[in-house]
């Protein structure tokens, strides 16, 4: 485990880890679309947008035509795995009130399927209770309420940040303390396989300690 | 440079009476934040948009109310799209209008649809013209060396 001395690096770093989050935006309308790229993309992430769920199903591989032919294809070649040629989608946003497949559909479409592992977040204008409830229910991750900020997004994406795997391109190196204090993150994993991550500032400089790296830990 | 110390002011005066008297809101100021050297010029390309999609609902909420039998689920759709649309651009008083609509809809009251239509009108129209004068006074400041307050 290594220790990270600046939060410069950090930030770095989690712009880093970000580029690789693909986010999937589903909304049928175009300016919703817009502001959802434009604070997805402040928040570092990559972006595709469609403006309906039946788009979204297409691009996600899962229309039944779509389910057929990889069946099919791996009763050819049994050692094919079915995930080839599918496109990696890290979170879907998804509008609810939408013409034809609701967003709600949308979701129980996911959740009921080979992708049912990608987190779904429904937004929507109106703060209904039950319509939350049912959504909850179905598997969404949240329900956000419209116009969506771009801290509702932030901390959205937080927990996702952690989960990532560790990217080959991330420099572990730390740098020399320069006694001015500074803050080090503590990263560990405890015994239920949780990445705890905690901040502390310290105020004169630190022995450089070395732990045995862990696998498949998340760094920031 | 006077002059452009003069727009700048004006500028930032003009915003805060449009929060003022409501017909921006905080939305507004979370458009302005996404707009950054890489996107300079998002405000009015998120606004452009709007005005467009308006003028089309505009259109549709007309056409729609003028039939003889009102299909009230389709006014609606077309007054949730425009409720969302004003709410996503920080259009207050806009959004607030069709929120009343909506009602009318769900009472599928002729008069009161008839009325929210003249009323939406003319708030759009309204915020229209303020925000239309809101970017000529950015682009006053811009052509004459300045840049624009920061929000």
């Amino acid at each position: 485990m290594e220790y990270l001395h600046s939060d410069i690096a950090d930030h770095t770093q989690q712009r880093e880890k970000l580029q690789h989050f693909h986010v999937l935006a589903v909304d049928d309308s175009l300016i919703e679309r817009k502001l959802l790229e434009r604070l997805l993309r402040e928040s570092s992430c990559k972006v595709t947008c469609v403006d309906s769920g039946d788009k979204a199903l297409e691009y996600l591989g899962l229309l039944d035509s779509q389910e057929i032919d990889r069946s099919t294809a791996s009763s050819f070649c049994p050692q094919s795995s079915t995930q080839e040629g599918l496109k990696t989608v890290n979170l879907i946003m998804t509008d609810y009130s939408m013409p034809g497949m609701s967003g709600y559909d949308l979701l129980k479409r996911v959740k009921g399927s080979s992708r049912k592992d990608i987190p779904v977040v429904v937004m929507s204008s109106e703060n209904v209770p039950s319509r939350i409830s049912m959504c909850m229910e179905e598997g969404a991750e949240e329900f956000l309420l419209k116009p969506v900020q771009l801290s509702d997004l932030k901390k959205q994406l937080q927990p996702h940040l952690l989960k990532l795997p560790v990217h080959p391109k991330i420099d572990m190196t730390t740098s020399n303390d320069n006694g001015n204090g500074s803050m080090i993150i503590d990263i560990t994993m405890n015994n239920n396989q949780n990445v705890v991550v905690s901040k502390r500032k310290t105020m004169t400089p630190e022995p450089l300690e070395r732990r045995p790296q862990m696998k498949g830990l998340a760094v920031i | 440079m006077d002059s452009v110390v003069q727009l700048q002011k004006q500028l930032v005066d003009y915003i805060a009476s449009l929060f003022h008297e409501g017909f921006l809101d905080e939305q507004f100021n979370q458009l302005q934040q996404l707009q950054d050297e890489s996107n300079p010029d998002f405000v009015v390309e998120v606004v452009s948009l709007f005005f467009e999609d308006s003028e089309r609902l505009l259109n549709e909420l007309a056409k729609a109310l003028e039939q003889k039998t009102i299909d009230f689920r389709k006014v609606d759709a077309h007054v949730h799209q425009f409720k969302g649309s004003s709410s996503s651009i920080g259009a207050h008083r806009v959004q607030k209008v069709c929120i009343a609509f909506r009602n009318y809809c769900e009472e599928q009251n002729v008069e009161g649809c008839l009325k929210c239509l003249q009323q939406v009108k003319h708030e759009y129209s309204l915020v229209r013209n303020k925000l239309e004068t809101l970017f000529q006074l950015e682009k006053q400041i811009i052509a004459a060396g300045g840049s624009l307050p920061a929000t």
